[in-house]
């Protein structure tokens, strides 16, 4: 048993230490562009335009920057978080992926098993869809306009399509929670742009209420057991 | 150098190609990791492969969703950085929201012609600014949320925790779910309530047949959009 929890210890060490590494590569990948302009061609915002380019940036986009990565945390796990940060489409992409793969192989989220399948996962999803980017980046000005009307209105729905079927995977494992949750959602989602709350904030209101349903579903079944 | 010329010139694609370098390398860094580690804990080559074939038939669909922004983008901000924008975080949006809110600071608009190169200058700083935030915050929380995991299954039961991290998950797709319906229209409930019944179908009544688990939720996604859109 000893032996077993410290080889998880050392494989969750070996992805936190991957995950600095790379990341810090990425966070320098993603000045290059801009430092290529200023070395070669010698253009470069002054400094105190970059600085209000920052502000506007942490303005508009910085609760996002702390919330998403913690709120994402519960889906997608270390290596997971190291990916999904760097490469993006955490929501609608690479969480699907993760459930995806842990459903097929039948092991559960939170598990060291469900770890390593959602990190087979989100990896998988990287490779595929740094693909269809790339091929579309070359071709896709001249291949959009080709697709058929009812192909290319169908992606209007991709989002609300890809939510419901990932939701209904993740309800048909919790179904207490998952039809509790969606009716909070729906009520919380109608009702706080009313009160002015903004879709941020509304993000931990509604996982504050799945959190809360899991409580009762929890205290419900550790009642149940008790009486029996 | 004209500014067409340079944001599509091939030192910027060079540029740009570093960070689809380390994108691709961290996952084959990080599925090698897992499937050497996948042994330890007992799980078998096959059930990984079919793990991998899944996720890869899932994001077939979804990685679509970006290519009409990916046009948009090309057209103002060049293929190089299109194509590196589009493959880091940030949504396609989001990119070209940030590149156009960048370009303002020096009084210049996309797609304007007022765009000089300053601007598009502007424009990088801007989508890298914006990125920084959430790279910096995965490497700054990762491994102290993972710590914070151990130490909560320590102080409480380990089932309430699990049973927790679900509620927050199911709560998380809960929120993006209702956004796509609440004052979105009837399509988009046919899409969602469609795709999440043939969810549903596959993975419970259709069990027995392993083969079509596996790209249950490309196919589900598939039906869900196609029923909206037929009657809409």
């Amino acid at each position: 048993m000893s032996n077993n929890s410290s080889r998880e210890v050392s494989f969750s060490d070996n992805m936190v230490k991957i995950g600095i590494i790379t990341v810090c590569l990425a966070i320098v990948a993603n000045f290059i562009p801009a430092l290529y302009l200023w070395l070669v061609h010698g253009i470069i915002p002054d400094f105190s335009t970059i600085l209000s380019i920052w502000s506007l940036a942490f303005v508009t986009f910085g609760v996002g920057w702390i919330v998403q990565p913690i709120t994402y945390y519960s889906i997608m796990g270390v290596s997971g978080s190291y990916i999904g940060w760097v490469a993006g489409s955490v929501a609608d992409l690479r969480a699907p992926c993760a459930t995806m793969a842990q459903k097929v192989a039948g092991v559960e989220a939170g598990t060291p098993e469900g770890d390593i399948m959602s990190t087979i996962g989100v990896t998988s999803s990287v490779f595929v869809s740094v693909t269809i980017i790339t091929i579309f980046t070359f071709i896709g000005a001249y291949t959009i306009p080709l697709l058929p009307e009812f192909i290319k209105s169908s992606f209007a729905y991709i989002l609300p399509a890809v939510f419901g079927a990932v939701y209904a995977e993740m309800s048909s494992k919790n179904l207490e929670i998952g039809a509790g949750t969606i009716a909070c959602g729906l009520i919380l989602v109608y009702l706080l742009p009313k009160l002015g709350v903004s879709s941020i904030y509304m993000t931990l209101f509604v996982i504050a209420a799945g959190m809360l349903v899991a409580r009762v579903v929890y205290t419900m079944k550790k009642k149940k057991e008790q009486d029996n | 150098m004209e500014l067409k010329a340079i944001i599509n010139s091939p030192g910027l694609w060079i540029a740009s190609s570093f960070m689809i370098i380390v994108v691709v390398a961290q996952s084959i860094i990080f599925i090698r990791a897992a499937f050497k580690e996948a042994k330890n804990v007992g799980l078998t080559r096959e059930q990984c492969v079919r793990g991998m074939r899944s996720a890869m038939i899932t994001a077939i669909g979804p990685s679509f969703s970006p290519v009409i922004i990916l046009v948009g983008l090309l057209a103002v901000l060049g293929a190089p950085t299109a194509w590196m924008r589009m493959n880091d975080i940030g949504a396609g949006r989001t990119e070209l929201a940030m590149a156009n809110a960048a370009a303002s600071v020096i009084g210049a608009e996309l797609q304007a012609g007022n765009f000089t190169i300053e601007a598009f200058g502007a424009a990088l700083w801007g989508m890298a600014l914006n990125n920084l935030g959430w790279m910096v915050v995965a490497l700054v929380l990762t491994h102290r949320m993972a710590k914070a995991v151990n130490l909560l299954n320590k102080k409480y039961d380990p089932k309430w925790i699990k049973l927790m991290m679900a509620g927050a998950t199911i709560g998380l797709f809960a929120y993006l779910l209702s956004g796509q319906l609440v004052g979105k229209g009837s399509p988009n409930i046919t899409a969602a309530v469609v795709s999440a019944g043939t969810m549903l179908f596959i993975s419970k009544a259709l069990k027995k047949y392993p083969k079509l688990q596996e790209p249950a939720l490309g196919i589900s996604m598939l039906v869900g959009m196609f029923v909206a859109t037929a009657i809409a």
